[in-house]
């Protein structure tokens, strides 16, 4: 192997403390902004930003969040576009890469070409958002879904995944005398289990972060748009007006005293637990594939 | 994709024969495939072809009512005419730059760590938090980031232990491209090494066993037998990424943005959005997005092309 000698020599240590540093600079701001919004509004306000443990818990700006008129229906619009635009991205990949890695399909050539160009080729911002309002989808949640249906990249590695399908066992069902639908469903699809879970994961994540598109398509009334872009309205514009309202403004400076960072991590916390869910599962089958060789990227 | 002749479909008897039937026919034959299929090619017409057909809208003024007028190369020479747009190029390949050249050996130089480490443990330590960045929102990650990089924020906060004076980091615009790259850094050095890590780990130990006969120490194996390896994979990536060259990555700047800064992370696509979609100016917009279009597919093709030239290593 590349590394012999002792496990504990200078180099090693050098390396570990290093690497340990890095990760520290990921966890850390997590873990601070955790604390902070679990703290009480006077609590949090005295920390610093490397303290990782909260002063004083408290659920005040969970309570704040969870039953705010914007953020509430922008948590829901998010989770019903992320569920059902997954379902349709898996469908359409799914069934485009059993199509595209058939044996002798007389068109797989050009229609991989085109599939490239679109991967490659941008049209732009505003000859889209023309198209989506010309279908009539300005303001609904199929505009965001629709407009990601399908992504080349994801739908090239779930490629690579059906055409590791043992052939003889394909060639088994086909004797059995199998259609297309029975040979997807009941021998790739269960086959290919771990590249489908994976796949979905990522497209389950991008949909949860999505926030551009719905910025532009959903914003006919403040209760259809999403998760992210609440977010970003208050986490990285500072409207602090949108979050609280024009008149909780007032009644939380007089009574509750909010700490508007503690506030803001509160969001950012809820953001981010679907992900932390998603996490160790994209881990688990993603990286099991990478780490064995089975794919490459 | 594959190349001309090592394709499957020359392997059996029956293929020939299918070869030999006219295109139609064999069309006609794999029908039900092609009825599969029809969804996800309708997506594509709807929602990347009718897009790329409305970037006529380039050469025309828009008119939401009636039919748009022909304006010719009017919105170009407007576009080429204004110092603005070169400003906002020169800054989209500066960050690009930053991003895509300079933060590149970074990538390599951590997988290369990660596996001198010998302790599997710590290993996957690394590997566990060093990818969760890279499933963060840019939403959530400049959120993050603008608040550590406040002025009471931990960064600091620690530079205060080494007797350093509290800067604003975010307004200030001598630093912010740093910022961005840094931040980009930060976010993909975990998920984009994995590549070059698996690259390493499944490099033969025989080669590792010869170069220890040789009396090679650690740089000298790295140098041989590592580097080597990584030129595939590095080749690769560096391709898909001048795909990115004149987008810069637009989500990030918009979220690291700010009045103080924004004319230095100005860029193409927040130039885009800003007339297009805030401004309202479509024709405009749809120009640059055009020459941003060609231009970005001309760059990816052109270094496949030379890339699988010089070292036959292409991305298809």
């Amino acid at each position: 192997m590349l590394v012999r000698g002792r496990k504990f020599s200078i180099g090693q240590i050098l390396l570990v403390i290093l690497l340990f540093a890095l990760t520290m600079t990921m966890l850390i701001p997590l873990l601070n902004i955790l604390a902070k919004s679990l703290s009480s509004p006077a609590g949090s306000m005295e920390m610093s930003g490397l303290d990782i443990i909260p002063h004083d818990l408290d659920f005040t700006n969970y309570r704040i969040v969870f039953s705010h008129p914007i953020l509430v229906p922008a948590l829901i619009n998010s989770v019903i576009i992320t569920v059902v635009g997954t379902a349709i991205n898996m469908i359409l990949t799914v069934t485009a890469a059993y199509v595209l890695t058939r044996p002798r399909l007389a068109l797989k050539r050009p229609i991989m070409v085109f599939l490239i160009i679109m991967m490659l080729f941008d049209p732009g911002t505003v000859p889209e958002y023309l198209v989506v309002q010309n279908l009539g989808l300005m303001g609904s949640k199929w505009s965001v879904i629709l407009v990601t249906a399908v992504n080349v990249y994801y739908l090239i590695i779930m490629m690579r995944y059906f055409e590791s399908v043992p052939k003889s066992i394909v060639e088994a069902a086909e004797i059995d005398g199998a259609g297309h639908l029975k040979s997807m469903t009941s021998v790739y699809i269960p086959l290919a289990k771990s590249g489908i879970a994976t796949i979905t994961m990522f497209y389950a994540v991008v949909r949860w972060n999505e926030y551009f598109k719905a910025s532009i398509y959903l914003t006919e009334k403040s209760t259809d748009t999403v998760l992210q872009v609440v977010l970003r309205q208050f986490v990285v514009l500072g409207d602090v007006v949108s979050i609280l309202g024009q008149q909780n403004v007032f009644d939380y400076n007089t009574l509750a005293r909010v700490d508007y960072a503690a506030l803001k991590g509160a969001t950012i916390v809820v953001a981010i637990v679907p992900i932390l869910i998603l996490y160790p599962f994209v881990l688990k089958f993603y990286t099991k594939d990478v780490m064995g060789g089975g794919i490459k990227e | 994709m594959k190349r001309k002749g090592d394709s499957t479909d020359i392997q059996t008897g029956t293929a020939s024969q299918m070869r030999r039937a006219p295109l139609w026919k064999r069309v006609w034959n794999e029908k039900v495939l092609y009825l599969i299929l029809l969804p996800t090619m309708l997506y594509f017409i709807f929602f990347k072809v009718l897009p790329i057909i409305n970037m006529r809208l380039a050469f025309y003024s828009f008119n939401a009512r009636g039919p748009w007028r022909f304006s010719g190369l009017h919105y170009f020479e407007m576009i080429f005419s204004s110092p603005a747009f070169f400003n906002i190029l020169k800054n989209t390949l500066i960050i690009s730059f930053m991003k895509y050249i300079l933060l590149f050996p970074f990538f390599l130089i951590f997988a290369i760590m990660l596996t001198q480490v010998r302790s599997w443990g710590f290993r996957k330590y690394v590997q566990v938090i060093s990818y969760l960045p890279h499933f963060l929102s840019w939403v959530v990650i400049a959120g993050i980031w603008i608040d550590a990089l406040s002025i009471q924020g931990g960064v600091n906060e620690l530079l205060g232990l080494f007797g350093i004076e509290a800067h604003d980091f975010m307004t200030d615009r001598s630093v912010i491209r740093w910022i961005l790259m840094i931040c980009e850094g930060w976010r993909s050095i975990g998920w984009d090494s994995i590549i070059y890590y698996t690259a390493i780990i499944s490099i033969s130990p025989s080669l590792f066993e010869a170069a220890d006969m040789d009396g090679a120490n650690t740089f000298q194996k790295i140098w041989h037998v590592v580097l080597p390896a990584l030129i595939t994979p590095a080749v690769t990536m560096f391709i898909l990424n001048l795909g990115f060259f004149l987008s810069a990555g637009f989500d990030q700047v918009l979220n690291f943005s700010n009045t103080a800064v924004e004319s230095t992370i100005d860029i193409l696509d927040t130039y885009i959005y800003r007339i297009g979609i805030q401004g309202g100016q479509y024709s405009l917009a749809t120009a640059v997005s055009l020459i941003k279009g060609v231009v970005g597919m001309i760059l990816v093709l052109a270094t496949h092309l030379v890339s699988k030239r010089l070292t036959g290593e292409g991305v298809w």
